[in-house]
């Protein structure tokens, strides 16, 4: 490990105004414009429904997109670095290097004819290039760190002889081994049994505490998000609608959109009453309407909110919601503790 | 408890996994399981994978035979005393996977107007019927009815696979993870609908899930499931409150709280649930359980009466009853 | 809970989607290999049916002055074989025994293949273990050497060469049918349908044939090229079709003492077998490619 100086200032992940777009007629709009900083050794949740363009956004920060397909604009800057402007051996090198990532089904990450201690020496050796034997003791110590027991025999095991929990914590081995600054982590406990999901987030929260990496939380599972996150931001149809400290937005929802998830998720409800749905389905991801995409969905809906760009409420500590009601409702508020 | 709508008498299923003789490998996915419903309530399963929650629901509407056990339909075995055709019509069934659920060759009101078809219904009066059905979960037939699987959602498919089983005018619906798959604000539209579909028609439900939140919210009794057995069943209220087997426990310790200063500091229990192949002997959870103590490994606990209506599989309850 | 007729009246008109195999159909026609290959097809069916319409002279009638005639002689475009008939015409007339000889047999396969399948993939079990090993042994034996062996015990003649290509397909589309069978079984649609009470014969009736059939079919097509070569084949060995009928693989044969004189004279059955298979190979892999319904 290198000592670097960290400057408290520079952002560990800068995304401005970024768009994705997927070849097809019409093209899909996947992601729409959004802008975030991640800083280092914080945890962003990003929680959203399936489509909604979080995985997406994810994919985005390490290139993982196939590439003649996909259009991408705006800025994407991961530790001082212009990702898009990366091209070959200096991509790879950043990929398990300095970002790294973990997904929901290990068999993406994990190589079934080459046992777990394989895979991860040989991901050190390719990054920092030491010695077989160093990096099998590397090997090692990773499989101790993410806790799994008995550890030594664990090395020369084949993916499939694990368990499922067992092969999420080799596959966070092996994208931690590098020590990587950002893991981008994308619903990595979906497919887990509940008691064995919260081992795993909890081994997450300690692991990122104990290496103070900046990590990037994608879920569509407010609970989950609630357990990893610092910031919580909203996506819907391919926008942040909603940022914010988790308190913030978990007790204080201003986007409608936000709001209809905590109902959904049973906040608050009582047993056996009806629950405050909200109705209709997301749009189509290569037909968004004009304005805002919830609009077709929310009961508060207007004519403004059908015109771009839509105004956005600014509450303190980094917290917004691109909505005309909440706008309204916040400058409502502002003026009434003035008078 | 008047007599019970639907009850499951010690079923018993084990699957084959290969091998022959001395090394053959026998799934214990259903072990010596029984309930009762009664009329107009919700029952909810909750477990984990191997569980066996979901061949307890194919076992209870008769997709599987038992290798041993009954069920009975208001009293009467279902086989012997009640024709399976007729049963079939009082008890219906929706899964988890919308998009197999339903033939990717038929349209929607032809799916759910094949039921009533079967059960004698003209094909004019079934199409009537069906159009019925989908306009009242929500899908304007005039739109939907001529539509193929794959031009639906997922939750316009599930409701689809609702109406199917409405078709047969039901008394008992078993519903095996049939919310799971769906987006959270579609999930709360379905719940609704569920629950507005028990009001109306009186409906009971078999309501499986993994997910604690959803099952407490529609069930009025819930039952966990540990490698196949019953570890505990009891009213939604005082099992969620009070929980008196250490498994259901652990299972409400896994919940993430929701709540940002209080979050989750321990996971209850260690390791991933056991293979059903070859499960422990005595109770089966006693491997991952912190309060494990001397009968535990040797003998199965008895059901105790913990509460009203309220039982658990438990030896630590046992040890409370000679306490008190 | 009773349903009137009354309250659905004014909802009896029901927009109908575009049906399954109208979206294949579409999905077809974008594939320009497959149409193309189509076409052809269809061209060499139409050539066959109007055979004695196109044809510009008897495929039977020789003349022994133009025997082996190049193609480009004189009222001979294509040449003229070994006994002086004009090849465009016996080419032409060769299309009917060809195609005959390929599609026939593989119809013929895929109504009995398709049916031992099905019902082995739907009742599974024991059924499905005794059937599917028979077939497994019936399969064992190269396909080429069975259809000599029962061709060569059964005798020359159109209808034993027939029989025996019929016997070599069956167990190849039975294998097929049993396996896309048993995976739609496994569905929860089937599991649905037998929830509701139906008895087996109507949920292979109403719920299986539809979704297996048309993946059957398309293996099966891909057969007629296989066929129309072991034909050939046969017909090549002295089995199958017998002189003076024109029919490719037999003119292969005919011409084969022609190799050195007219090469291109003799290759020119052999273009039309090849032409033939191609085109049939090509268009039922369309046609698989187009019925792949995507969710």
């Amino acid at each position: 490990m290198t000592q670097e100086t960290v400057h408290a200032v520079t952002p560990l992940v800068r995304v401005e105004d970024l768009s994705v777009r997927f070849a097809g007629t019409p093209p899909v709009h996947a992601v729409n414009n959004v802008s975030f900083e991640l800083a280092p050794g914080e945890v962003l949740g990003i929680l959203g429904e399936s489509g909604s363009g979080k995985s997406v956004t994810l994919k985005t920060l390490l290139r993982l997109l196939p590439e003649r397909k996909t259009t991408i604009t705006g800025k994407v800057e991961v530790d001082g670095q212009d990702v898009l402007a990366l091209e070959g051996r200096a991509l790879a090198d950043r990929r398990g290097g300095v970002a790294s990532m973990i997904f929901q089904d290990p068999s993406l990450a994990l190589d079934p004819v080459y046992t777990i201690g394989q895979q991860i020496a040989e991901t050190v050796i390719r990054h920092e290039g030491i010695s077989k034997s160093d990096a099998m003791a590397r090997a090692l110590e990773m499989l101790e760190v993410v806790r799994i027991p008995s550890a030594k025999r664990r090395l020369d095991n084949y993916p499939h002889e694990m368990s499922g929990g067992m092969r999420q914590r080799a596959m966070i081995a092996l994208a931690l081994a590098c020590r990587p600054k950002l893991l981008l982590a994308d619903e990595p406990t979906t497919a887990l049994d509940a008691t064995v999901q919260i081992q795993i987030l909890l081994l997450l929260r300690d692991l990122q505490k104990e290496l103070g990496m900046g990590v990037i939380f994608v879920t569509h599972d407010i609970g989950v998000a609630v357990e990893v996150s610092d910031r919580l931001a909203v996506m819907y149809a391919g926008s942040f609608v909603e940022t914010g400290s988790v308190k913030d937005v978990i007790r204080d929802a201003r986007h409608p959109y936000s709001k209809g998830l905590l109902a959904a998720n049973l906040v608050g409800a009582v047993p056996g009453t009806r629950l405050d749905a909200v109705p209709g389905a997301p749009p189509p991801l290569n037909a968004l309407p004009e304005g805002c995409s919830f609009a077709p969905r929310c009961a508060h809906a207007e004519t403004a909110c059908g015109i771009s760009p839509l105004p956005i409420w600014t509450g303190g500590n980094g917290r917004w919601a691109r909505c005309v009601h909440a706008s309204r409702a916040g400058a409502l508020a502002a003026a009434e503790s003035t008078s | 408890m008047s007599t019970p709508i639907l009850s499951a008498h010690n079923l018993v299923k084990h699957f084959n996994a290969g091998g022959f003789g001395a090394a053959r490998k026998v799934v214990r996915a259903v072990d010596d399981v029984s309930f009762e419903l009664a009329p107009g309530e919700t029952l909810g399963v909750v477990g984990e994978s191997g569980c066996g929650k979901s061949t307890t629901a194919r076992l209870l509407v008769q997709l599987l035979r038992p290798d041993s056990g009954s069920v009975r339909y208001e009293g009467k075995v279902v086989g012997p005393e009640l024709p399976l055709k007729a049963f079939r019509s009082k008890v219906q069934m929706v899964f988890q996977d919308s998009f197999a659920s339903l033939n990717p060759r038929m349209t929607m009101i032809d799916a759910v107007a094949f039921g009533p078809t079967v059960h004698g219904m003209s094909q004019s009066d079934a199409t009537r019927k069906a159009q019925d059905l989908l306009d009242r979960v929500g899908l304007d037939p005039s739109r939907f009815g001529g539509r193929y699987a794959h031009e639906l959602s997922g939750g316009q498919r599930q409701r689809v696979n609702i109406a199917r089983a409405l078709a047969f005018d039901p008394q008992v619906i078993v519903l095996d993870e049939a919310v799971s798959a769906l987006d959270k604000s579609v999930e709360a539209q379905v719940l609704n609908l569920l629950m507005d579909l028990r009001r109306e028609r009186g409906l009971t439900y078999v309501f499986i899930s993994h997910d604690l939140n959803v099952v407490r919210h529609i069930s009025d009794r819930v039952m966990v499931m540990y490698l196949g057995e019953v570890a505990e069943i009891g009213p939604a209220e005082s099992l969620y409150s009070a929980p008196r087997h250490p498994y259901t426990e652990a299972l409400l310790a896994a919940m993430p709280s929701l709540d940002p200063d209080r979050r989750t500091m321990e996971a209850p229990l260690a390791g991933d649930p056991p293979n059903p192949i070859d499960p422990p002997p005595g109770c089966r959870f006693h491997t991952r359980c912190s309060r494990a103590f001397g009968p535990c490994s040797t003998l199965v606990p008895p059901s105790h009466t913990v509460g009203k209506s309220h039982v658990a599989a438990c030896h630590l309850n046992s040890v409370k009853e000679h306490v008190a | 809970m009773a349903v009137t007729a009354e309250t659905v009246a004014h909802l009896a008109k029901i927009e109908k989607s575009q049906g399954y195999w109208r979206s294949v159909w579409t999905r077809f026609l974008r594939d320009k290999v497959a149409v193309c290959a189509g076409l052809v097809a269809a061209g060499l069916v139409l050539m066959a049916i109007f055979a004695p319409w196109i044809a510009p002279a008897d495929p039977l009638e020789g003349s022994m002055i133009k025997r082996l005639s190049p193609i480009g002689t004189e009222g001979y475009p294509l040449g003229a074989d070994e006994l002086g008939r004009d090849m465009l015409s016996r080419l032409i007339y060769g299309a009917r025994l060809s195609l005959f000889m390929g599609v026939v047999p593989v119809l013929i396969a895929f109504a009995i293949g398709a049916a031992i399948g099905i019902a082995a993939g739907y009742l599974g079990g024991w059924v499905n273990t005794i059937t599917m090993r028979v077939l497994d042994v019936l399969y064992a034996f190269p396909s080429v050497l069975l259809a000599i062996a029962i061709s060569g015990a059964l005798g020359a003649g159109i209808l034993n060469g027939l029989l025996s290509l019929t016997v070599v397909f069956i167990p190849p589309i039975a294998r097929v049918a049993e396996s896309v069978t048993t995976s739609v079984r496994k569905l929860e649609y089937i599991e649905a349908a037998q929830a509701s009470g139906a008895s087996s014969l109507r949920i292979v009736r109403d719920h299986v044939l539809g979704n297996v059939l048309g993946p059957i079919f398309v293996y099966a097509t891909s057969l007629i090229s296989v066929s129309m070569i072991l034909a050939a084949g046969l017909s090549f060995l002295g089995l199958g079709v017998s002189p003076p009928n024109a029919e490719w693989g037999l003119m292969l044969n005919t011409l084969r003492n022609a190799i050195y004189v007219q090469p291109w004279l003799a290759a020119l059955p052999g273009v039309m077998i090849f032409l033939t298979s191609i085109s049939f190979n090509m268009l039922s892999d369309g046609l698989r490619s187009a019925m792949d319904v995507k969710q």
